[in-house]
């Protein structure tokens, strides 16, 4: 019974890695940029990074960015500029994740790690 | 013509090995018709002259049961097309409207199918209750129809993912979010669902699996256990079958005998068949069966011709579309979580169930059974009437008056849809 319990729990995950190496920092324009296999919003403003998830902390939709912070279409949350909860069901603020410099000047987002909304990569 | 073609073959050897009864012409053959058929069998060989009245039931169950039959009948055929890969699901669903003959028909039966037969055991699920046919001594089998009824939500929505749409994927997904809300395990179990982190091959192969294995075996043996219940417990419910109990007969010894004649606590189910009360089952029920499957079929092929089952772009797991929604059925819940996910997605629906499956255990006093709509049992009707017209509203709320970033929207205004920058 056990074992085909733990059967149905996979070892080995055959998606997207959860740690992204994107491009080289001068090449993200100035203001936001979307990445979508990783569902990541990366900012740019001057030499610092920061990312912040696109995955809306209610149901999982995909939030889009909108004037003043970010919404989500699935259940009209909306959240703040630095990811907080404004109105709508989200029981939690967006999450920003840890960008690092690789070695050989690529940005690295890892969404395992999370930081706080006003941790910048200055570059 | 057709009648000297069936003699025929009835007097051949084969013949009378297959049928051991022929057609019945005398009382003694309609009950050995019902005895001896494999198909008929679980049927009593008579039955009470008020089950056959249409408005005794008014056909729900076995509705409910045709259009499930109907859904493995086109489900096995759409099993030859589909493959349970995201990168060939869509296509198959593409090749079934456009190059496989009778493709879209069938796909669009098994879809109307499935709505229905949620709509069907839910109303059969009322009709129970508005003639409390739940009550002693058919308190389990009405547990055995919550399940029957969470097993079609199940079938319905792990059905939903497979055409790996728009639609499909992000209702999935927030499907699943519902469960991750669940107290200590709700992580464990979407992870456990999804097979991983998010929806994609894993999810797809575990959904395809629970939908064409794990859950119709499930609902076959469940349903068995219900019609056979339905037997054990006396056929259907109807008023003054409940014999007086021993408390309601004081002038009766209490003590000990030893004869045969000592009667039991309780009420048996024997009681109400009186010969006059009873009709053959054959031709009397076993007609109006083949009558309500002709009827049913002819209904679901007709929607099936003129209406096709939706199929949106394929599924996309950057962007949702908006609003997303899932599928009707779900909306209430939906309209709940849009408030809260754990309190409409979790505890709401979890009273909601227990209240179910409890309800037989705490009300049962044998009051109205058999009636509709009792007046003996105004409280207990009234909360029900109460909980589905909730239900009602909040569906109906979720389904037709939710729009763009799921405002509140009247569904005879435009639409205006602002294209979000991405």
């Amino acid at each position: 019974m056990a074992a085909a319990g733990r059967f149905l729990v996979p070892n080995v995950l055959y998606e997207a890695d959860r740690r992204f190496k994107a491009l080289k920092p001068e090449d993200y324009p100035e203001g936001p940029t979307f990445m979508p296999n990783l569902r990541v919003f990366l900012f740019r403003k001057g030499n610092s990074f920061r990312a912040a998830s696109a995955v809306c902390t209610h149901l999982g939709c995909t939030v889009n960015l909108s004037g003043v912070g970010f919404h989500c279409p699935c259940h009209g949350s909306v959240f703040d500029t630095s990811g907080a909860v404004v109105s709508g069901p989200a029981p939690n603020s967006l999450a920003w994740f840890q960008i690092t410099l690789s070695r050989d000047g690529h940005l690295v987002i890892d969404t395992v790690q999370q930081v706080k909304p006003d941790k910048y990569l200055v570059v | 013509m057709l009648n000297s073609l069936w003699n025929t073959f009835r007097s051949t050897t084969l013949g009378r090995s297959i049928f051991r009864v022929g057609l019945p012409h005398s009382n003694l053959e309609r009950a050995q018709v019902a005895i001896s058929s494999f198909f008929l069998h679980f049927q009593p060989a008579k039955v009470n002259r008020r089950s056959l009245k249409f408005r005794t039931t008014l056909g729900l169950g076995l509705i409910s049961l045709y259009l499930f039959l109907i859904l493995i009948a086109t489900g096995v055929l759409l099993m030859f097309y589909y493959v349970p890969a995201t990168d060939y699901a869509y296509q198959n669903m593409k090749d079934l409207e456009f190059v496989v003959t009778a493709g879209q028909v069938l796909r669009n039966m098994h879809r109307w199918a499935a709505h229905l037969m949620v709509l069907f055991v839910a109303m059969h699920m009322c009709r129970a209750f508005y003639t409390a046919a739940y009550k002693p001594p058919r308190e389990f089998n009405w547990v055995v129809g919550v399940g029957l009824f969470l097993l079609t939500l199940g079938l319905s929505f792990t059905g939903y993912l497979l055409p790996w749409d728009q639609l499909a994927y992000w209702a999935i997904t927030v499907g699943t979010s519902i469960a991750g809300y669940a107290p200590l395990v709700g992580q464990k179990l979407k992870f456990l669902f999804l097979g991983g982190h998010t929806v994609g091959e894993s999810a797809l192969i575990r959904f395809y699996v629970l939908h064409v294995i794990v859950l119709p075996l499930a609902a076959v043996m469940l349903i068995a256990l219900h019609l056979w219940r339905v037997r054990k417990d006396g056929g259907l419910a109807r008023p003054g079958e409940a014999l007086p109990t021993r408390e309601d007969m004081p002038h009766l010894p209490v003590t000990k005998t030893y004869g045969l004649m000592e009667l039991a606590r309780g009420t048996t189910p024997a009681v109400g068949i009186k010969p006059e009360d009873e009709v053959f089952t054959w031709p009397n029920v076993v007609f109006r069966e083949i009558l309500l499957l002709m009827a049913t079929i002819a209904v679901v092929l007709i929607l099936a011709i003129f209406w096709n089952a939706p199929l949106e772009e394929i599924a996309n797991p950057v962007h949702p579309p908006n609003p997303a929604k899932a599928p009707w059925y779900f909306l209430g819940l939906q309209e709940l979580v849009a408030y809260s996910a754990f309190w409409g997605g979790v505890v709401v629906p979890g009273l909601l169930v227990t209240a179910l499956i409890a309800l037989p255990y705490l009300d049962r006093r044998p009051r109205g059974v058999g009636v509709w709509f009792s007046g003996e049992r105004k409280v207990a009707v009234t909360i029900f009437s109460i909980c589905l017209g909730v239900a009602v509203i909040l569906t109906v709320i979720g389904t037709a008056f939710r729009g763009p970033n799921w405002s509140f929207q009247l569904p005879w205004k435009p639409i205006h849809v602002e294209e979000a920058p991405h």
